[in-house]
């Protein structure tokens, strides 16, 4: 069995100086402080953890690795720089090691606020503190813990009422180095205001290991509409644990989309709060592992209020001897009534050493509600294959065709089609589709 | 509405059977010896005197008191802290001689009455091939035709199975469900006594069921009865098990393991019907190995008791080996029914089914639990899972946990569950055709349960369509 053992960087003195260097003001230094010392308290998880069973622990260890401290370089490596060209983005964040290297905004609706969140801290005191720490904080586990303690910098976005953003916003996480290194993402949009956000982790091969913890907080008013892209294609040797949470207000709606396709071990776990009335969450997952990766996705769709919808759609394919594990609930509390809520997990096994592992699950406690869930998992189907054949395509071009689109009814319920594009070269690249290169 | 019956295939022979007040029965307390409370070697070092038995299962018996120590009860499920070990009394003999009786006759008229207010011996007569009744701690009757006999089946309790074919019983015996395998088996492994032990030699159809009742009627008791079913290469068996218990103000608890080998060709069905008081808590382990192109079919059904936690399993460890579950549950005011399945497919061309239908009710919870594990090189594996439940009240909750592991490439596996209360437009155009409120709503909870139900033995059938009945009256409000 895993152990994970502790960090002796991440102590109180070291905190300490994150809070100095930072210039906190004294309520953040002490919600990191409150932070600190939940995250000392709460154990490792362990392989006997309901929650963590099926997560290779020991790729997820922090053990030794030093808090980055900035890149060698300010510069934007080419890597990101196309990819900035390649989106259609109004405004754009990099942060590099934990440092914010770089902020473009064209923003041309009022009053919306996009900025570095340690800037924001500064700048939108009442507005961040409100709002931060409101759906991720210590108390989500010890990986958050440690987030909510040491983050280092991440993003901030505020649309304020009837506000509607047209293009879509975004902020590209890499690194140059090995390390440990943490960001939040925290997005409030007021009532009937409108944003798209997309959240893409990213990085040049380098030798170290790399542990990058996420949190992404996001806050829908009233009649509020998100769409949020959460893409991780980090390099092969880095360990990415995200939290996406939600808050939904009444008739809000948020669609989101969690694609992993890179690093060595990935968990990403989403989670929506349907606390309005009439809300609703679309939460659409995309997974390809390949040579050996390990990929955890776990979904909470938590129905607080009656007249909500909810649908998961996660779908994966495997191969080269990886391992992929999703794991959801369906939560409807007692007098949610006229609840709407599905759940669908999809696997494609393309060889005999992968491993696929499903658990969707119900917890009902209403009665007048529309709840289901399907799984299924299993090889590219045989006759679809033939049919292919018989049309004169070799094997492998008739297997790409069918894995790209089984990934591709994911995709299609994004309306962001430059990511879509991204999404589906990079599966291409993974599947080493003749003369497709994940284009930089 | 009494009059409209389940949709059954035999639903024409039901005339004449009565089933009015059967289950409300409370007789005095009478036994030979009763142990002291709680679990300790004292109670075990007595439980197998009194048997007699060899001293290898004594040895057993305390290995798997120390196993249940290390163990721990699981953390997981359903709320158990009801359960005190300390204030259950492990054994309770009803007479003072040890085996079973072949003649109704020779069992107290008062334990006598009760088997027969619940149908049994007629039965008997009727329908089955055998039939074993336990009370409280052991089997007092167990008794197989001798159509039966004579082509070398073996139908006894378990005690004397070990006594009479040590051999047999020594081979298969813990073999299935180990005492480390969780917590509960090791505490049965510690404590057992009664159950049936069945061997059908190879080829050997029995084409009609063997039953077993099993009885509770003192208070606080614990009951540890332990099944052992062999099936021979070519062979067929049904074993039915039905259970019930008189209802008290302090809890009893009912913890059974069954085991059974399917080989190689054979044909297994096992089926349990509990209607357990509103006060045991039910925590039964059954499993089955099964050898090549055997099939094993588990019915399960859960109506009464106030927690069960039982996952009917199969382990297709031979190629071509088929297995089935079907469980039924109802969890009314008060009851959490976690029930389930888990197949584990560990040999090529494999194949499994499992369906699910649950009904809560008032405060009632009622879970699916299951398991679904593909080994690497079980090619070609498949398994499907479908899990309903109806909801009646407001108040009532249910849970769907499947767990879904897969290893192999080639394997095709589905689940899919569904949610859903009584359907308003149903029940409206019920009534317009005339039917009562809770007449309609009785329809519909029956036509939901219909896919399952009719793969109930027939008095079961009955039985469960009695309760629904009784459950609606006065649901509507």
């Amino acid at each position: 069995m895993a152990t994970l053992t502790d960090n002796p960087l991440l102590s109180a003195g070291a905190l300490e100086a994150v809070i100095r260097n930072g210039g906190d003001p004294e309520w953040l230094a002490e919600e990191r402080r409150a932070a600190l010392r939940t995250f000392m308290a709460t154990p490792w998880p362990t392989e006997r953890d309901e929650d963590w069973r099926y997560t290779q622990l020991d790729r997820f260890s922090v053990t030794n690795l030093e808090p980055t401290d900035g890149p060698a370089s300010r510069e934007v490596s080419e890597r990101i720089r196309m990819r900035m060209e390649d989106s259609d983005a109004e405004g754009i964040l990099v942060h590099a090691n934990g440092e914010t290297i770089e902020r473009i905004a064209k923003i041309r609706e009022e009053g919306v606020i996009f900025s570095d969140l340690r800037s924001a801290v500064r700048d939108h005191e009442d507005l961040v503190r409100e709002h931060l720490y409101s759906t991720v904080n210590a108390h989500a586990g010890k990986y958050h813990a440690l987030n909510a303690a040491f983050w280092q910098n991440g993003t901030f976005v505020y649309v304020p009422k009837n506000v509607e953003v047209e293009l879509p916003l975004g902020a590209f996480t890499t690194a140059d180095r090995g390390g440990l290194s943490m960001g939040r993402t925290l997005i409030v949009v007021e009532d009937n205001a409108k944003v798209t956000f997309l959240d893409e982790y990213t990085s040049d091969p380098f030798d170290a290991r790399l542990f990058h913890g996420a949190a992404t907080e996001l806050v829908l008013g009233p009649g509020a509409k998100v769409r949020y892209l959460s893409l991780q294609n980090w390099g092969r040797n880095v360990a990415h644990m995200n939290r996406l949470a939600a808050k939904l207000g009444r008739d809000a709606r948020l669609e989101s989309l969690t694609v992993s396709v890179g690093g060595d071990a990935a968990r990403a776990e989403v989670n929506s709060s349907m606390q309005g009335p009439g809300s609703e969450s679309e939460m659409l997952g995309l997974y390809f592992a390949d040579k050996g990766q390990h990929y955890n996705q776990y979904t909470l769709q938590h129905h607080e209020a009656d007249h909500a919808f909810s649908d998961v759609l996660f779908k994966g394919a495997l191969r080269d001897a990886s391992h992929a594990v999703y794991s959801g609930i369906i939560v409807v509390d007692e007098g949610a009534q006229k609840t709407d809520a599905y759940q669908t997990n999809r696997n494609l096994l393309l060889d005999a050493e992968s491993e696929a592992v499903s658990i969707p699950q119900l917890q009902i406690g209403a009665n007048d509600v529309r709840c289901s869930h399907g799984s299924t998992t299993g090889p590219v189907p045989e006759d679809q294959r033939f049919y292919l054949m018989s049309r004169g395509m070799q094997p492998e071009v008739a297997e790409h065709l069918l894995v790209t689109g089984f990934l591709y009814e994911v995709m299609s319920r994004v309306t962001l089609p430059k990511a879509a594009e991204y999404v589906e070269r990079v599966v291409q690249a993974k599947l080493g589709v003749p003369g497709v290169k994940e284009k930089l | 509405m009494a009059d409209a019956p389940l949709q059954h295939p035999d639903a024409d022979k039901l005339t004449g059977m009565e089933h009015e007040k059967q289950y409300d029965f409370q007789l005095p307390e009478k036994y030979f010896y009763k142990s002291e409370k709680g679990l300790n070697a004292r109670v075990i070092e007595k439980i197998s005197y009194f048997k007699g038995e060899p001293q290898w299962m004594l040895d057993f018996r305390l290995k798997a008191l120390d196993i249940a120590i290390k163990k721990g009860a699981p953390k997981w499920g359903p709320d158990l802290s009801g359960l005190d070990f300390d204030d259950i009394y492990f054994y309770i003999r009803p007479q003072e001689k040890q085996g079973t009786t072949k003649s109704w006759d020779d069992i107290p008229e008062e334990v006598r009455n009760t088997y027969q207010r619940l149908g049994i011996p007629e039965a008997e007569q009727k329908v089955l091939a055998g039939v074993g009744a336990q009370y409280e701690s052991e089997m007092v009757y167990h008794n197989l035709k001798e159509e039966w006999e004579k082509q070398g089946v073996i139908f006894l309790d378990t005690d004397t199975g070990l006594k009479e074919h040590p051999e047999i019983f020594k081979e298969y015996f813990a073999t299935v469900v180990p005492p480390e395998d969780n917590y509960y088996a090791a505490v049965n492994s510690a404590v057992w006594s009664g159950g049936s032990f069945v061997y059908v030699p190879a080829g050997v159809e029995v084409d009609v069921p063997l039953q077993a009742y099993f009885l509770l009627n003192a208070q606080q008791i614990g009951q540890f009865e332990r099944t052992l079913i062999i099936v021979e290469p070519g062979a067929k068996a049904h074993y039915i098990e039905g259970c019930t218990a008189p209802t008290y103000d302090s809890d009893s608890f009912h913890s059974g393991v069954i085991e059974i080998i399917a080989k190689e060709n054979s044909n297994v069905r096992y089926s349990t019907i509990q209607n357990w008081s509103h006060n045991v808590y039910n925590l039964v382990t059954q499993r089955a190995m099964v050898y090549d192109n055997a099939s094993m079919g588990w019915l399960d059904g859960n109506l009464g008791s106030k927690v069960t936690m039982k996952y009917p399993s199969c382990y297709l460890v031979g190629p071509g080996a088929h297995g089935e579950v079907l469980s039924i549950a109802f969890a009314g005011d008060g009851q959490h029914q976690d029930a389930g399945a888990k197949v584990i497919h560990a040999a090529p061309n494999t194949t499994s089914s499992v369906v699910s239908k649950s009904i809560s009710k008032g405060e009632g919870t009622s879970s699916y639990r299951g398991l679904v594990q593909i080994h690497e090189g079980a090619t070609n594996a498949k398994s499907n899972v479908e899990c309903d439940a109806l909801l009646l009240d407001e108040t009532s909750k249910t849970n769907t946990y499947p767990y879904i592991e897969i290893n192999e490439k080639s394997a095709h596996v589905g689940h899919e569950a569904t949610v859903s209360k009584l359907n308003e437009e149903q029940i409206f155009y019920l009534q317009s055709r005339g039917l009562a409120e809770d007449e309609a709503m009785a329809l519909i909870v029956r036509g939901f349960l219909e896919p399952v139900a009719k793969e109930l033995p027939l008095e079961y059938a009955v039985e469960l369509n009695r309760l629904i009945e009784l459950e609606m009256e006065g649901s509507v409000g």
